[in-house]
């Protein structure tokens, strides 16, 4: 194993936060004080040395870490960042950062904070490891740390007396989900001899029935993570209960696993004959997810949950695009990845500030916001213009492109029940601004200033996502150059 | 008497060590601690003297050579012989022992009765070895019952309380009509072969099996069975293993039973029976295992008898993974069963000692007391984690790197009866979160009265810390770096199948 620039930082975007979340757990009450800088420091050094692995990138390099794990199984442990990885890798650090940074000003400090910034590096660490991961096992690991140290912020720092249940039901419902993903894997594993996934890539020869079961398995168990209607039923709750910088992890960033799942797996390994019977399902639950989505967040009062539901109807559009299967329609589904999660992030940031000001969180208790809190009521304007699919902010792009990978496909009429279901977003949207900010104030509505570290990263948020509206160009750069990835990479 | 002394090394050695330390506990000293380091070092003692025999034994499975093997054909006389599944479980019970012995150091320091308790669990360990080495169905049967008679003796130890009494005594019921089965299939089976050796997988006498052969096989399995907890053999279980004192329940959990099993595998294979009817017989037995103790350990409110019916559930795992191999004839499986077996004894100990340690400060038996004892307990809210977490398949640790190696393993030979039984594992895996994970939260939430006084942290002695840490650093480093676990356990599917 050369050491190498290379090898130096992947091994930081990893160990800067295990290195963190270690000391901070020992420390416990002594790091009160510091704890959030700490963690803080240590996600932008993870994403520093993210964006350190661009240059090589570009020059057509794969940076990789490889070494023996259990030779006896034929089982290394690899660690790779290629083009698939590294929009999601990006996406997955700068959210860890941000709902870091958040946390300054959302969390109260006292003696568990230590513990607190410590799982968030962790869950953090579990998204980038699982991303970087080139064996199975590894993969799986990482998949898993993620789940328990998201489980555990639920129950621990939870927002109400039902989270005990909630963050069992979490648990134990995408559990469901890792475990058909897990059998997928071990059938791989079985018909290759190795767990590595450039092997798999090199071509794997199961019986038709085996590839159609493994395919299947893969798809359901990387739904359940991506909440997609009907196995969305952990997603409402947890997003309800978790603190806000939890559920700004839950919503932006680990939702997408289940869509890079879904582009590692089953459609890089498999040829697109394979993967072509999958497409119908995958579009008409994509369709279903996205209606569903949007009609529950309408019936929704409480904001954390109209947001909620809103990302299950996110999440169908991103399947309809895997679905669609074409160029246009993935390089959308992935866009969609990135700008949902600043778009939900910034959404989430902004129900966060009316909470932790009003200290109200439903509808009917809220209302004429606009003038006493201009600033929070431009950015959460923003968000829902972008979610609702608006120029020029961003999510409009990568819905432009996952429509028109729909109509290349033969399925015009679904492809244009999504473009109508779209307009439900915008009914939600607006129910939801109108709501909070504006009509007449209800009584005993107060209003407490603000923290700077809850300003600071909606604003951050919102600027990207105009910028990203209007400037798409370096992102769609990365993204396009994943395709050569999948489905074999003739498009 | 002649063959390779080493065989028969670790039996003496605990055997009289059982005797040294009762005489030590009369004549020198009766201090609690004193008589757990003798102990340790006894067990440890054990241990090294495995260390030849496991070299000999390894080399003669690698170049077919006979296994080594002590004492003479004749009827009567102590015959042993070493194999590559009994060494693992031997080492494994020694490992457990010394785990435990130093342990008991503290936690039987309020007992009275310390002094018979060590010499009963060199006893209950002496028989376990016996157990798995013997050569032939009668030596297999005295050690076989020395182990038990000490287990009845060690589960009722905690004589005050009514109901270790009473789980004693069902237990000596039970297993005293298992033993009667086994003694009566003996019976059948020297009246039909004419003897009672036992000879290795590869050279037992080939099918068809007599009449009187096959009545015998039935009553043994049905005998060791009810000693191996097979469902429906295993209402005993969750009593015994329930009321035993921690440290003793760690060894019944990890371990006995897991030897009994073994006897089973060895007495079937050696009588005649053909590796793919035993492994149709396993699958079936290990899915009701599973299924019946995750799904009782759902409604338990003690957390041993929860701990009791998780071991159900795993034996279950461990049989299938054994089974599954024995009936396609696919050694890894088997090795994978073998390796579960390993990383279960390390969890369930662990797990059993992390509870005996609330037990003995904070006096919490049922579920609801555990409510918050991570504030007073830190290291063993820790330890207690790592175990159910390993329990539960909870990568990195031991038991999500086990559950892998016997998916992967199942998965082989793309049998229908191979797919059921793996979607029945998948969903006991769910199933048993269910239980696992509530337990694990309740040691971190605040308790529903909480008043400041009683949060206060417990120092805790080092007798209890050392071993806790040790065993929750092997189900990390098992689950790590399993490799050389792996290699370790790869001699017994071959052995097993008879290659």
């Amino acid at each position: 194993m050369p050491i190498d620039t290379q090898t130096i930082g992947l091994v930081t975007i990893l160990a800067a936060p295990l290195a963190t979340a270690v000391v901070l757990f020992l420390l416990r009450g002594r790091s009160i004080r510091f704890a959030g800088w700490i963690a803080g420091v240590s996600a932008a050094l993870s994403l520093a040395a993210v964006l350190a692995m661009l240059p090589a990138l570009y020059q057509g390099e794969v940076p990789t870490l490889s070494m023996p794990w259990i030779p006896a199984a034929g089982i290394e442990l690899g660690l790779h960042v290629d083009w698939l990885t590294l929009p999601f890798l990006v996406t997955e650090a700068a959210v860890t950062l941000v709902a870091i940074a958040y946390s300054w000003g959302y969390h109260r400090g006292d003696e568990r904070s230590g513990a607190f910034y410590g799982l968030l590096l962790l869950f953090g660490l579990g998204m980038s490891g699982t991303t970087l991961a080139d064996d199975m096992v590894l993969f799986y690991v990482f998949w898993e740390l993620m789940l328990v140290a998201s489980s555990i912020l639920i129950l621990l720092w939870g927002e109400g007396e039902e989270r005990g249940p909630i963050a069992l039901k979490y648990f134990i419902f995408t559990h469901l989900g890792s475990l058909l993903v897990l059998v997928g894997l071990i059938a791989l594993y079985d018909a290759t001899g190795t767990d590595s996934f450039s092997a798999l890539r090199a071509g794997v020869s199961l019986s038709p029935g085996l590839t159609r079961m493994v395919i299947g398995l893969f798809l359901v168990g990387f739904s359940v993570k991506m909440a997609v209607f009907p196995v969305h039923l952990w997603l409402p709750d947890a997003h309800t209960v978790a603190p806000m910088p939890v559920t700004i992890m839950l919503a932006a960033a680990m939702l997408s696993m289940g869509t890079y799942g879904i582009l590692r797996f089953p459609l890089s390994i498999f040829s697109r004959a394979d993967v072509a019977s999958f497409a119908l399902p995958m579009m008409i639950a994509g369709v279903f997810s996205e209606v569903y989505g949007a009609l529950m967040a309408l019936a929704e009062r409480d904001i954390k949950r109209i947001i909620a539901y809103s990302s299950v109807s996110q999440m169908g559009y991103i399947l309809f695009g895997l679905g669609t299967l074409t160029a246009d329609g993935i390089t959308g589904a992935t866009l969609h990845v990135i700008y949902h999660a600043i778009v939900k992030a910034l959404l989430f940031m902004g129900a966060g500030w009316v909470i932790k000001s009003t200290g109200r969180r439903r509808i009917g208790e809220l209302g004429g916001l606009a003038k006493k809190m201009p600033w929070a009521a431009l950015c959460t304007g923003v968000g829902a213009l972008a979610i609702a699919g608006m120029p020029p902010f961003c999510i409009f792009d990568s819905e432009w492109m996952i429509f028109s990978g729909g109509f290349h496909t033969a399925h015009i009429g679904l492809s244009v029940i999504t473009l109508l279901g779209s307009l439900l977003t915008v009914v939600y949207a607006a129910q939801l601004i109108i709501g909070i900010f504006f009509g007449s104030p209800p009584e005993g509505l107060t209003v407490k200033k603000p923290h700077w570290a809850i300003v600071a990263p909606t604003a951050l948020l919102t600027a990207l996502a105009f910028i990203e509206g209007i400037f798409p160009a370096m992102l769609f750069d990365w993204v396009v150059r994943e395709l050569p990835l999948i489905l074999g990479g003739r498009w | 008497m002649s063959g390779d002394v080493w065989v028969v090394a670790p039996l003496v050695w605990l055997g009289a060590g059982a005797f040294i330390i009762y005489l030590v506990s009369r004549i020198i000293t009766e201090r609690n601690g004193w008589l757990a380091l003798c102990t340790t070092l006894i067990f440890t003692a054990a241990l090294i003297t495995l260390v030849p025999l496991a070299l000999s034994t390894r080399h003669a499975v690698q170049v077919s050579n006979p296994l080594p093997t002590w004492g003479s054909t004749e009827p009567g006389s102590v015959r042993m012989r070493s194999d590559p599944g009994a060494l693992v479980i031997v080492a494994t019970a020694l490992g457990l022992g010394i785990l435990t012995s130093i342990y008991s150091g503290r936690y039987l320091s309020r007992d009275p009765r310390h002094k018979l308790y060590y010499p009963l669990l060199l006893l209950m360990v002496t028989g376990l070895c016996g157990t798995v080495l013997a050569a032939d169905l009668f030596n297999l049967y005295l050690f076989c019952e020395l182990m038990s008679i000490a287990a009845y003796v060690l589960v009722a130890f905690r004589r005050r309380s009514d109901k270790a009494i009473e789980a004693g005594f069902k237990y000596l019921i039970m297993g005293s009509v298992g033993t009667l089965l086994f003694l009566t299939g003996v019976a059948f089976i020297y009246r039909a072969q004419g003897t009672i050796a036992l000879p290795v997988p590869s050279v037992a006498p080939a099918n068809p099996l007599k009449l009187w052969t096959r009545a015998g096989l039935a009553f043994i399995l049905v005998g060791l069975g009810v000693k191996s907890a097979l469902v429906p053999l295993h209402t005993w279980l969750p009593d015994a293993h329930g009321r035993a004192p921690s440290s003793v329940s760690a060894l019944l959990s990890g371990i006995i039973i897991q030897s009994a099993f073994y006897a089973l595998l060895k007495v079937s294979l050696g009588t005649g029976m053909s590796a793919r009817a035993l492994g149709g017989i396993l699958i079936p037995v290990s899915i009701a295992n599973m299924t019946l103790g995750n799904v009782m350990a759902l409604v338990q409110t003690d957390t041993k008898r929860l701990l009791g019916y998780s071991t159900v559930a795993q034996m279950g795992y461990i049989i299938f993974g054994i089974g599954v191999g024995l009936h396609y004839a696919i050694p890894e499986a088997i090795q994978a069963g073998f390796f579960l077996l390993v990383a279960h004894a390390a969890m369930k100990a662990l797990a059993f000692l992390s509870k005996g340690v609330h037990r003995f400060y904070l006096d919490a038996n049922s579920i609801d007391d555990l409510r918050g004892t991570a504030f007073q307990l830190p290291l063993i809210a820790v330890t207690f984690t790592v175990a159910l977490g390993g329990l539960a398949g909870v990568p990195p640790l031991a038991g999500f790197i086990s559950k892998w190696f016997i998916l992967g393993e199942v998965l082989q030979p793309g049998e229908p009866l191979a797919y059921v039984g793996l979607a029945i594992f998948l969903l006991n895996t769910l199933l048993a979160l269910g239980y696992y994970l509530p337990l694990v939260a309740r040691l971190f939430v605040l308790p529903h009265h909480h008043t400041g006084s009683t949060m206060e942290r417990v120092a805790i002695s080092a007798w209890m810390a050392v071993p806790l840490v040790m065993g929750a650093a092997l189900v990390i480093a098992i689950g790590l770096y399993p490799g050389p676990w792996w290699t370790w356990v790869d001699g017994v599917g071959p052995y097993l199948l008879g290659r």
